[in-house]
């Protein structure tokens, strides 16, 4: 795991992010979670997590325009950086490897 | 839907988002829940509101709530501990001087918890009655006694005052009748408080019934209500509702249960009756205007006004009463329940006012507490400031490395709160640990553990602790930061010299402390003083018995085989006890101008009585049997009644009771000198004296011989024994009940005296703490000096100088202070001690002595010290 350490709920944030490309911010992340995983997000369990990635470097985050609705608060736009990537692509990996390391009779269930 | 917009998110909730919010979140996090709270809208108003508050309480995260004060910057938190650590290292360094300041101020606050111990339960009394209640009360004025304020009023009044006032909602009356035996099934208990009351009474009064409809519990004759203690006496459990009670065969059906009355009532009572059952036979009580032997209490609607109320009072009088001069004798006041407890002391006949306590005690009391408490403080800021020395360097190494005055401030405010929090813990050490005695002493059930966990209670404690903490921390903190940095590294100690500050404080605490001792010497001898004051008649070694039921039928049979007995040396009996407000009668007397009518105190005796209680006669002679007027006709006044009746020689006068036809007066046999039958509050009233064997005497008097009291208590209970089946025996001592007429007065005096020695004790450490301070400042002068050749002598007077002068100082503002004080609480005693200048000379040798005694051992340690050692180092 080394540097790249994410949690579950987080690499779940990080690939949904990845998923809306230019239209993820806090509202649309949150939305997408519950439709694509069927699990309630709150607020600040996702603020949480959207921090922390920041702070680890994974992503960065920009602000939109102003708009009439939202009362007029701008946007805060998120995107994967490049080690957030690798962030990723590590958690694939690592799990990858778990994979090919089961012997296939770990799953023969026939004589059970 | 146009609406929609129109539709606010709950404002308060913004703001508190955006007061806890990080700044660098705040604008997407709020734009994310408004646009979450527009969608939502949609759907429902009130859930999008309800899931907005979901949303921002679970904002209230470690990452997104911004830092508040204390923790914002790591290194506070690490200041903060540092602090704590150089405050613990040091207590510890300082063993001494750590123990006088926290042992002070933990006695400090020891006493201040006790008082408030005592304050909160007197002012607890008739806290649960919810409605606006008064009892009525009436300024008696008749001719040839004194007036006076009475808790007593007449039967007809409360019936009468409901009509004539639209203000009063309710009434209820209360009548007691002592103890009463009561009877169920051959098991006879007497029990105590017993008393009538009509039916209104629970819905006056809120005391909770466990069984039985407050509204009709009291309202046929021979209805009882009984208390769960007396329900479970006989029965063995509470629900008793329709079981009844054999009374001198009157059947009493129990109707209803209450809980037990609880102690801070000023009613109590175990067992009431309805007034049905006791007026059968008196067809005009609820009509009567003459004798006044009930309470009656008023329950008041909120608009009332009191003032107006009571203008019209003697008109009501007059016309209720069908008597046009009734107002001259009589007048009636609203007293409100609040006060029954502890503003009642000017009332007299107050019989049913249960642990009745003078309210201006509680204020002295609270007023004490907070000077005990105030000199400890001052304890507290004397040595810190005087001790600042030796933390000089610290704060010099501090200032260097960059530390301001206001984190110098706040590190020694932060040290002081920890000293307090530390006094905090041993006191309640120590009121755990005296309680009991304290109890003891004053009579009082108080429990620390009881009022600790209440969070209320606990709270107070809790800021009370922080408070004085930052006041005693205050002025040492201010002077501790403010050392110049430059001289304190350079090793000038200039914070040593003598400070007119710390003088102050030290002249403000001896005052008090010296203050107190007056206190204590005046109130004691005032005690000795009506202990020892000859009342006029011998109380030693009387036996009083109570006559209930055939006990008074057989009195004359027991009081002849109780003569006979060698351990008795009298026996007589008598109507009412003394040592009380003996009850005022009218009466009539014969002067030249014709009979005329007066009410002096009144008591019916049996013959001896004069003997027994050993009472002097000035003229004329005693009952006698061979006189056979003697019964209802002879009548023995004291000198204050001779001296009001106006007769050069008063013996022979023509008087007798006032319903007496004028041309059949008795007359007067004798005169006694003026015997304090009252308690020595009281001047001596008028007084008559008569025997009527034919009333019932209610209690009975028996002389013991002194040498073997345990045998004539016992030949007392045989004799009763013998004759009497129905009523067990009960009886007290004389003296003793003499002692409870000064009980509240004993309280105070225990009390008082406790603080004194607790404030000279506090002011002492801290002057034991400050002598050695100034003989360590001045130990070089005391080197060089006896290196001279000084004398020991005069080195003790030079060092011991300044505390004298302190000590004088004190004297003198204490002395006129407590000098007026205690001249007023002298005034409520008719009888009393003149205060003697000696007193106060005589407490300022004693401070002076103890004051000298405690820096004696600093003194004596310096003088007598090898001066080698202090002149060694430079």
């Amino acid at each position: 795991m080394g540097k790249y350490s994410i949690g579950e709920f987080e690499e779940i944030v990080m690939l949904t992010i990845a998923i809306l490309y230019d239209n993820a911010y806090g509202i649309t992340i949150k939305e997408e979670i519950e439709k694509r995983m069927d699990r309630k997000v709150s607020v600040g369990a996702m603020r949480t997590a959207l921090k922390r990635l920041e702070n680890k470097g994974f992503l960065k985050s920009n602000f939109g325009e102003a708009t009439a609705v939202r009362g007029g608060k701008r946007k805060r736009y998120f995107r994967i950086t490049e080690s957030g990537k690798q962030a990723l692509d590590q958690v694939m990996e690592t799990r990858k490897q778990l994979w090919e390391a089961i012997p296939s009779i770990s799953f023969d269930f026939k004589f059970i | 839907m146009s609406d929609i917009p129109s539709i606010e998110p709950p404002r308060l909730l913004i703001r508190f988002l955006r007061w806890f919010c990080h700044p660098d979140l705040i604008e997407d996090v709020e734009g994310d829940l408004l646009e979450l709270f527009d969608h939502r809208v949609q759907k429902s108003i009130r859930n999008a509101k309800l899931l907005m508050y979901r949303d921002v309480l679970q904002l209230l995260r470690p990452d997104i709530v911004k830092n508040i004060g204390l923790f914002n910057s790591k290194n506070n938190t690490a200041m903060i501990y540092n602090y704590l650590k150089s405050a613990w290292r040091n207590l510890i360094k300082y063993k001494g001087f750590s123990a006088i300041n926290i042992f002070s101020l933990s006695i400090g606050i020891a006493a201040c918890l006790v008082i408030y111990l005592f304050v909160k339960d007197e002012s607890s009394f008739d806290k649960i009655h919810q409605k606006n209640i008064y009892r009525l009360c009436e300024i008696q004025s008749f001719p040839g006694t004194k007036v006076q304020n009475v808790a007593l009023s007449t039967s007809g009044m409360g019936p009468t005052m409901i009509d004539y006032f639209p203000e009063i909602r309710q009434y209820t009356r209360f009548w007691s009748m002592g103890s009463v035996l009561l009877e169920k099934g051959g098991r006879k208990i007497t029990v105590e408080n017993v008393a009538s009351a009509d039916t209104s009474f629970f819905e006056v009064f809120d005391y909770p019934l466990l069984h039985g409809d407050r509204e009709s519990v009291l309202d046929k004759a021979g209805d009882i209500v009984v208390s769960e203690k007396v329900a479970n006496l006989f029965f063995d459990r509470t629900n008793v509702v329709g079981e009844f009670f054999e009374v001198d065969g009157l059947k009493l059906i129990i109707r209803g249960v209450m809980k037990d009355v609880p102690e801070n009532s000023h009613l109590q009572f175990s067992v009431l009756l309805s007034i049905p059952t006791r007026i059968e036979s008196m067809t005009d009580f609820n009509t009567q205007f003459g004798n006044n032997f009930l309470i009656t209490y008023f329950v008041l609607n909120d608009q009332a006004d009191i003032g107006a109320m009571s203008e019209q009072f003697p008109a009501y009088l007059r016309k209720a009463s069908g008597n046009e001069e009734y107002t001259d004798r009589m007048q009636i006041f609203l007293q409100p329940l609040e006060e029954v407890h502890l503003a009642s002391m000017d009332i007299e006949h107050d019989y049913l006012n249960h642990r009745k306590f003078n309210g201006v005690y509680i204020k002295v009391f609270a007023l004490v507490g907070l000077f005990i408490l105030i000199i400890a403080s001052v304890n507290f800021m004397n040595l810190t400031t005087a001790r600042s020395g030796s933390r000089a360097k610290e704060i010099g190494v501090r200032k260097a490395i960059g530390a301001i005055k206001k984190q110098l401030f706040s590190q020694f405010i932060i040290e002081s709160i920890l000293l307090s929090f530390i006094a905090l813990l041993v006191a309640l050490l120590f009121t755990y640990l005296f309680i009991p005695l304290l109890n003891n002493a004053i009579d009082r059930q108080f429990s620390l553990l009881s009022v600790l966990f209440d969070w209320q209670v606990l709270t107070w404690v809790l800021v009370g602790t922080v408070t004085l903490g930052v006041i005693a921390g205050l002025y040492p903190s201010i002077h501790l930061s403010s050392f110049n940095t430059v001289k304190i590294l350079k090793g000038v100690r200039a914070m040593d010299k003598k400070s007119m500050f710390r003088s102050t404080l030290v002249v403000f605490q001896f005052s008090l402390a010296l203050g107190m001792i007056v206190c204590t010497i005046i109130v004691v001898q005032q005690l000795n003083f009506m202990r020892n004051t000859d009342i006029g008649f011998n109380q030693d070694h009387v036996l009083l018995v109570e006559l209930n039921g055939s006990a008074q039928a057989k009195y004359d049979e027991i009081k002849d085989v109780l003569k006979r007995k060698s351990n008795v040396l009298g026996v007589t009996a008598s109507g009412q006890r003394l040592g009380n407000n003996l009850h005022q009668y009218g009466f009539k007397k014969q002067g030249p101008e014709g009979v005329s009518s007066f009410s002096p105190s009144h008591i019916y005796v049996d013959y001896d009585f004069l003997s027994v209680y050993d009472i002097q006669l000035k003229d004329g002679r005693t009952f006698d049997k061979s006189h056979a007027t003697d019964e209802g006709l002879s009548f023995i006044i004291n000198e204050s009644a001779a001296k009001d009746l106006g007769y050069e020689n008063p013996i022979g006068a023509k008087v007798g009771h006032g319903w007496y036809p004028d041309d059949s007066l008795g007359s007067v046999i004798g005169v006694t000198k003026d015997f304090n039958f009252n308690s020595l509050h009281h001047k001596v009233n008028t007084l008559f004296i008569s025997l009527h064997k034919d009333w019932g005497y209610s209690e009975m008097s028996v002389k013991l011989n002194g040498k073997d009291l345990k045998q004539g208590i016992k030949d007392v209970e045989e004799v009763y024994a013998q004759f009497v089946s129905d009523y067990p025996i009960k009886y007290q001592f004389m003296d003793k009940h003499m002692e409870e007429l000064y009980k509240s007065d004993q309280q105070l005096s225990s009390v008082i005296s406790i603080i004194a020695i607790l404030s000279i004790f506090i002011g002492c450490m801290g002057l034991f703490g400050l002598a050695s301070l100034a003989v360590q400042r001045r130990i070089k002068e005391v080197g060089i000096r006896k290196v001279m050749g000084a004398s020991s002598l005069g080195m003790i007077t030079l060092l011991s100088k300044d505390f004298m002068w302190m000590i004088f100082i004190s004297f003198m503002i204490a002395s006129p202070v407590t000098y007026l004080l205690m001249s007023g609480w002298l005034e409520g005693f008719a009888f009393r001690v003149d205060i003697n200048p000696i007193v106060f000379i005589l407490a300022g040798f004693v401070s002076l002595v103890i004051a000298l005694l405690t820096i004696g051992y600093h003194v004596l340690k310096a003088v007598s010290a090898n001066p080698i050692k202090a002149l060694k180092y430079e």
